[in-house]
């Protein structure tokens, strides 16, 4: 009736769909017991001694021969940091050793006068105002007028004396006036007080070229600062299509909020020059 | 004899692929080592030989792994059948064929695994996963395959010749 072939299709057919339903009763039903636990005897204990062996080896590895080359190694990498460590300490001295010693000298070179170290005691408290205090006064051979300086560029001026404290004038006041010129292209101009921290730089001919990024520096013509200290930075410059004027605004180069120290010049070129006439 | 050459090499293989194999990274993606055993007992012994042996060892990867219980069982019982099929007409014996006979005993027990969780456990997508899984598996099948079924008949022909040796002095 049924050829060998179809026998033989049928019954894999039907070993499949056994198949299927004893996976599917075991799935739902089965739990280990018996002959699965005897198993899992027999094979745990080679298990657990295979594994043993492994991880005797691993730990052998791990912490003997590899150990070895790690503390080597280690060594080579203590010995090269700490030789760079040290570098890098040296190089760090140096360089801030090499910046102090370069701005002593750029601005031992810029002012031949001399100087006198103040320390800021105090802040105006108002906003309106931008002076400072410091604790070097008329005993110090401080004077009115007297210019105050530090590295970076110009703070001001002395506005009071008293013996032993003087008020300063910061160049960011309404009432500070500084006479100025653009480094690059000479222009020149008065650098104004303004109420935020920049400074205007006023009265620059429309016709000089002022760009932002600019250095404004001292002209020293006011007979206050000498020539050729750095005030700020160009920062926005307004050419308006009348008036003979441009409006530059410029930014200092002293951060005002973090002034602690400055330096008071004695004798300014004025004096010398008058004393040269 | 050859009851207990088989089953030694079943148990070294179960240790080697259940401690061995999970500290090396490399052998993440690998496949069942028991596939080219049931593949090379099979092509190479009597069903008297084979079957007590793969029953054996189908109960005991039941027993071990996580898995419907009967799913090894199936597994290596179905891998036996179809190779034992394949052999009626086609040359496996020649070394060119092997890899591909291993390979495809390892696609096939995939795909029972993957039919069988897809059956029981409706929803689970590992499509991309299982696409990976066994394409691995398959890749080292075919490059390690038939380097196992050599392993696995150059000792059985050792044992041979030495029991030979060992009963001719003997008698």
């Amino acid at each position: 009736m049924f050829s060998k072939k179809m026998v033989m299709i049928i019954g894999v057919i039907v070993l499949i769909a056994v198949n299927i339903i004893i996976l599917s009763v075991s799935n739902r039903y089965y739990q280990s017991y018996g002959p699965g636990r005897i198993a899992i005897s027999l094979i745990a204990p080679f298990q657990e001694a295979v594994s043993r062996s492994i991880r005797f080896v691993k730990d052998i590895w791990v912490h003997y021969f590899f150990l070895v080359e790690t503390a080597k190694e280690n060594d080579i990498y203590k010995k090269s940091l700490s030789h760079a460590v040290e570098k890098d300490n040296l190089h760090k001295e140096l360089k801030l050793s090499n910046n102090r010693l370069r701005s002593l000298l750029n601005f031992q070179k810029s002012i031949t006068n001399k100087v006198i170290a103040a320390e800021v005691i105090g802040k105006d408290s108002s906003p309106w105002f931008n002076t400072i205090m410091i604790d070097k006064g008329k005993d110090d051979g401080v004077k009115k007028g007297a210019a105050v300086v530090i590295p970076e560029g110009i703070v001001g001026q002395v506005a009071e004396v008293s013996t032993n404290y003087s008020k300063v004038l910061l160049i960011i006041d309404h009432n500070s006036a500084v006479d100025a010129l653009v480094q690059r292209t000479r222009a020149r101009g008065i650098i104004k007080g303004s109420s935020s921290d920049r400074c205007l730089f006023k009265y620059v001919l429309r016709k000089k070229s002022v760009v932002v990024g600019d250095t404004v520096v001292s002209s020293g013509l006011d007979g206050v600062f000498l020539k050729g200290l750095p005030v700020g930075q160009v920062s926005g410059v307004i050419r308006p299509n009348s008036g003979i004027f441009q409006e530059v605004s410029v930014t200092p180069y002293v951060d005002f909020e973090k002034l602690e120290e400055v330096l008071v010049v004695l004798n300014p070129r004025k004096d010398k020059f008058q004393s040269k006439q | 004899m050859t009851y207990c050459f088989h089953v030694g090499i079943c148990i070294c293989l179960v240790l080697f692929q259940t401690t061995v194999m999970p500290y090396f990274n490399i052998f993440n993606g690998f496949y069942d080592l028991l596939s080219p055993f049931v593949i090379y007992l099979s092509l190479s012994h009597s069903l008297r030989q084979s079957i007590p042996v793969i029953l054996f060892f189908g109960f005991v990867m039941d027993s071990l792994s996580g898995g419907p219980f009967g799913l090894y069982l199936t597994t290596y019982v179905w891998l036996y059948v179809g190779v034992r099929w394949m052999v009626t007409f086609l040359h496996v014996g020649d070394s060119f064929l092997l890899p591909f006979v291993v390979a495809a005993g390892v696609l096939l027990q995939n795909c029972i695994f993957i039919g069988t969780i897809a059956m029981f456990k409706p929803g689970t997508q590992f499509l991309s996963a299982a696409i990976s899984t066994v394409t691995v598996q398959v890749l080292w099948a075919i490059f390690t395959g038939p380097i196992f079924l050599m392993f696995f008949n150059y000792s059985h022909n050792r044992l041979n010749r030495w029991r030979k040796k060992v009963f001719v002095k003997e008698n």
